[in-house]
């Protein structure tokens, strides 16, 4: 006979913590990866347009903007940039690496600002857009759009590794925890057993013989005190005899 | 993310010269002259002992394969005369090439094997400005040891100005003078909203900020601009771009392109309906975009009618120029084909050609130069051997000169238009366009 109701709020409770475990941590993860990682692509993105703003301080006083174009292209190849473009201080596109061409949105927004902005290009994607100007400005400044699908994509994948390694632990624990609750199930699976021989009055021999009288623990001393119960009566010097072994 | 490392790696890569300077330190004693008596071998196993190498990255394969094809074949027929005949007193001249597939890296990196394993004696018959703007810190690098680039196909500035300048010699008109004729040409019989049509890379912006600078005297700006990916095929659709610069409602449109993407662009444009003119520069390889127009069309004329394309050598069908008449010569006789160790995709070449008329040009000055070393085949004497070039009879109608303040030797700018399905001198703007 199998014990099922006793331990099945436990089963139930082992399954809600181990969750709680799987969400709590997922939902930590997600806020400290999408975070982190996006405070480094704008602070890495803020670094590269700095590079290419003091990069480009000759090249612009030289107007040799092939040369220019050339190096904004090397550095489109960075994994994460997925635009450049340059304005002169009147707002002119120098150089910028659009295809097929600059987007109006780009088109209509302020030349001069440097500040972070999200954008969302029809076609393209979303981005962070930051920007560092030209010898302070004077000479123009230089914009640099990070891709947040690729950000997205870095979240996702740390995050579903993350909820992947949980998700086998919670597994293997709940497996776990089931095979201990029906190991502590089991000897009293027998006493319930024994006790309903004990309650149909089968043989005396037979029941006095019985593995679970021979255990040495609590489900022992029950079945024994069910047996002396069922022949004596239950009488209080026979909880002491029983306890006493 | 980005790492630390990969920001090292962009730290790097910004800042062109610098790495490429740490790279190569200490390679100086990697050079040696071509005739110190070096045994090197080219494509095809031979000794290039005892003969003058001149080293070649050029497009052999890719969309633009044609341009370096075409040039390569012209520079072929002159040299192959040249060694036919004994060589330049007495030394044979060879080539060594690679194909760089016009893109950069590549380019990059045949350039370091010119230099530093093969020892040419120069870089030669390079083809595009994304390819030459990125090799020519190279040659800043290694000042010390003369090497010079002579006759890149591209009209771009980079090699024309400081700091790069110095270390570059060009034939050909440059992209600024190319577009300026194109741009005063039209302005002048009335075609005063210009659209440009590029490459988004150096060449293409080398040609944008030429049709600017054109405009700027006029008090006008490029009325629209769209651009194209390099390498674009003319399979591949133009259409986006047709429509913005149809949104921009052009009197002309100036393309500075490759010629896959530019005949798809004309292509795409008269299916719009954008019947407006259509310029090309010289780069564009006019042979293999007439071709791609009009092969396998019945309609093919409506695709062509309207397209300009300037030049920077004359027409190969002016008999009346003596360089012409040799080059036609030549060709005919030697009919050179690219070695087979760098044929990777089909072409098929033509008989005569812009290019390869150019490739023929180069070669014929570069040889004149290189006799002008009196047999000392030394690198430190080359820059003194073409300021030595003044009133140069090249053959061609306009002189060629050199000097320290004068490193482009040919100043005409050259346009022609289809008429019965080859490209044929411009005579009369007002009365073809205007």
């Amino acid at each position: 006979m199998k014990i099922q109701k006793l331990f099945q709020r436990t089963r139930f409770g082992i399954f809600a913590v181990f969750g709680g475990i799987v969400l709590s941590t997922s939902a930590l993860c997600l806020y400290t990866v999408d975070t982190q990682l996006s405070a480094e692509y704008e602070i890495n993105s803020k670094n590269i347009a700095k590079t290419v703003a003091d990069s480009s301080v000759d090249i612009l006083l030289n107007r040799d903007l092939a040369t220019l174009q050339s190096l904004v292209d090397q550095f489109v190849e960075i994994q994460g940039i997925r635009y450049i473009y340059i304005t002169s201080e009147t707002g002119e596109y120098l150089a910028h690496t659009f295809v097929p061409g600059i987007p109006d949105e780009i088109l209509q927004s302020d030349h001069r600002s440097t500040e972070p902005i999200d954008r969302e290009l029809p076609g393209l994607g979303n981005f962070v857009e930051v920007g560092s100007p030209i010898l302070a400005g004077v000479a123009g400044t230089v914009h640099v759009g990070m891709d947040l699908d690729v950000v997205s994509l870095k979240i996702t994948r740390a995050i579903g590794q993350q909820v992947y390694l949980v998700s086998i632990i919670l597994v293997i624990g709940v497996l776990a925890s089931i095979w201990l609750v029906n190991l502590a199930a089991k000897p009293l699976g027998e006493l319930l057993a024994y006790a309903v021989e004990l309650a149909r009055d089968e043989d005396e021999e037979s029941v006095s013989e019985r593995a679970v009288l021979a255990r040495d623990d609590e489900v022992g001393h029950l079945a024994r005190l069910f047996l002396y119960v069922a022949r004596n009566g239950p009488r209080p010097e026979t909880l002491k005899a029983v306890q006493q072994g | 993310m980005l790492t630390r490392k990969d920001l090292i790696r962009y730290a790097l890569a910004a800042i062109v010269l610098a790495p490429l300077e740490r790279a190569l330190g200490g390679a100086e004693s990697y050079f040696r002259q071509a005739d110190s008596g070096a045994a090197e071998s080219n494509l095809d196993g031979a000794s290039f002992d005892g003969e003058i190498v001149l080293g070649v990255s050029a497009a052999f394969s890719g969309p633009s394969r044609g341009l370096g094809t075409e040039l390569y074949r012209g520079a072929s027929a002159f040299f192959s005369r040249v060694n036919e005949s004994g060589g330049i007193n007495g030394r044979r001249i060879a080539l060594k090439m690679y194909d760089d597939g016009y893109q950069p890296d590549p380019c990059v990196e045949n350039t370091m094997k010119l230099m530093l394993e093969d020892q040419v004696f120069l870089l030669f018959g390079y083809v595009g400005t994304p390819t030459v703007t990125r090799v020519l810190p190279l040659l800043k690098k290694f000042q010390d040891e003369n090497i010079f680039m002579f006759f890149p196909f591209t009209g771009a500035q980079p090699q024309r100005q400081p700091p790069y300048g110095d270390f570059a010699f060009n034939l050909r008109a440059s992209y600024a003078q190319e577009t300026a004729g194109l741009v005063n040409n039209f302005v002048r019989i009335g075609k005063e909203r210009i659209a440009v049509f590029y490459q988004a890379d150096a060449y293409g912006r080398s040609g944008w900020a030429g049709v600017r600078a054109a405009l700027r005297p006029h008090g006008l700006r490029i009325a629209g601009e769209a651009t194209y990916s390099r390498g674009a095929p003319f399979t591949g659709t133009m259409r986006r771009q047709v429509e913005i610069l149809k949104a921009s409602a052009p009197d002309a449109v100036i393309c500075i392109g490759a010629y896959a993407a530019c005949a798809a662009f004309a292509r795409d444009a008269v299916d719009l309906g954008l019947e407006v003119p259509i310029a090309n520069l010289s780069f564009v390889g006019s042979e293999n975009m007439l071709k791609l127009l009009v092969e396998g069309r019945e309609d093919g004329e409506a695709y062509t009618r309207l397209l300009v394309n300037s030049q920077v050598v004359p027409s190969y069908e002016d008999l009346s120029l003596p360089a012409v008449r040799e080059y036609r010569e030549l060709m005919a006789h030697y009919d050179p084909q690219v070695p087979p160790k760098l044929v990777k995709e089909e072409y098929a070449p033509f008989p005569n050609s812009f290019g390869s008329l150019e490739g023929f040009l180069n070669a014929k000055l570069l040889a004149e130069i290189i006799r002008r070393l009196e047999g000392q085949v030394d690198r430190a004497r080359l820059e003194e051997a073409v300021f030595s070039v003044r009133d140069f009879d090249l053959g061609v109608g306009e002189r060629v000169s050199f000097g320290p303040d004068r490193r482009q030797g040919l100043q005409t700018v050259y346009y022609t238009v289809v008429e019965d399905g080859r490209f044929v001198p411009l005579e009369d703007w007002q009365a073809k366009f205007g």
